[in-house]
């Protein structure tokens, strides 16, 4: 029961763009296109899986003086690996996403979650915390990128669904994404009153 | 005293852990990667020369409208422009960034020093991104004059 609720927690209720509205950056710049906010999901939880397994896994060998130095350590050894894989067996993503995965690093929801989650808890739960928070960043990255793709460029996915010239260009430009995020809040918060 | 030195030791044996499961990744994708990206440069100059693959590929960054345009400029032996190809840009998306549709591109093709290569005259600028569109015409000229045939 509790196993789940961590798990549960990220995907809706503690949302880590449309609600806890922490790592708005990357959301920013990858998130003008389908592809490109899948593929950085991809990335995202990938380093945020094995930041939390580690941190929890060495949550009592860490003195807490330096826990912080220790995350960042944790988090940039992930980001590199995934840097390094991506550039050797998907270039083609990395041509794409590869100014955005240094920024990884400095991601605050992997930080956020080191610190407040996985740094307290089993190793079993942070996993799970890490995969419920990973599914609502790509629950989150992605609608907000097929709404500005369709909006902005006239396609999903890259499959065009009507002419490009008559989109709305804004829509794939940074205040298209701060639009569209105020306007996803705005219905997640109308949908779980009524649910409720 | 003897607390930092503790804290610093625990700091580096993290460290030096990191370190070697990096270096163990990094052995097995970095012949990987440099592969990749020759054969991306291999296939980048066969686009731009065309079947036969004869003649020279020039490689030119004009400025553009956020940063510089890395692009591939292909010219037969006749100094005359047989394709080009955007490397790398960061033009505005939806505007300058169309600089990489085939459609603007082709009408290079054909064009050599003696022709003029003026955005609006010679060539159709893409509406909207009259910067981004001079830069390309000043990258073809620049490349054609880099080779003389």
């Amino acid at each position: 029961m509790n196993l789940w609720k961590d798990l549960n927690a990220g995907i809706v209720k503690e949302n880590p763009v449309l609600r806890l509205m922490i790592g708005l950056c990357p959301v920013l710049a990858v998130s003008n296109n389908a592809t490109n906010a899948l593929g950085m999901s991809a990335a995202v939880a990938f380093v945020l899986i094995c930041s939390n397994w580690v941190v929890a896994a060495i949550r009592k060998l860490t003195p807490d003086e330096i826990r912080i130095p220790i995350f960042i350590i944790v988090i940039s050894t992930f980001v590199t690996i995934s840097d390094y894989i991506m550039q050797a067996y998907y270039p083609e993503l990395y041509v794409a996403l590869g100014v955005f995965v240094p920024l990884i690093v400095v991601n605050c929801i992997i930080l956020g979650r080191a610190e407040a989650f996985a740094y307290k808890n089993p190793v079993l739960n942070s996993v799970l915390d890490g995969i419920g928070m990973s599914l609502g960043f790509a629950l989150a990255l992605v609608s907000i990128g097929v709404v500005r793709e369709i909006l902005g460029a006239g396609s999903v996915f890259g499959v065009t669904f009507f002419n490009p010239a008559t989109a709305a260009t804004i829509m794939i430009l940074p205040p298209g994404a701060f639009i569209t995020i105020g306007f996803l809040m705005a219905a997640l918060n109308k949908l779980e009153k009524k649910v409720l | 005293m003897g607390k930092i030195l503790k804290l610093a030791a625990i700091l580096a044996v993290f460290c030096v852990i990191s370190a070697g499961g990096l270096a163990y990744v990094y052995l097995f994708t970095q012949p990987k990667i440099e592969a990749n990206s020759k054969l991306t440069l291999e296939n980048s100059k066969r686009e731009v020369l065309g079947k036969d693959n004869k003649g020279t590929a020039v490689a030119v960054s004009p400025r553009g409208y956020s940063g510089p345009i890395d692009m591939l400029v292909g010219i037969d032996p006749q100094g005359k422009v047989k394709g080009l190809k955007i490397l790398n840009q960061r033009e505005t998306p939806g505007l300058g960034a169309n600089i990489t549709k085939p459609g603007f591109l082709r009408q290079f093709v054909g064009k050599s020093a003696k022709d003029s290569i003026e955005p609006k005259k010679d060539i159709d600028a893409i509406t909207g991104a009259t910067i981004s569109s001079r830069a390309v015409c000043r990258g073809v000229r620049e490349a054609l004059g880099k080779v003389k045939p």
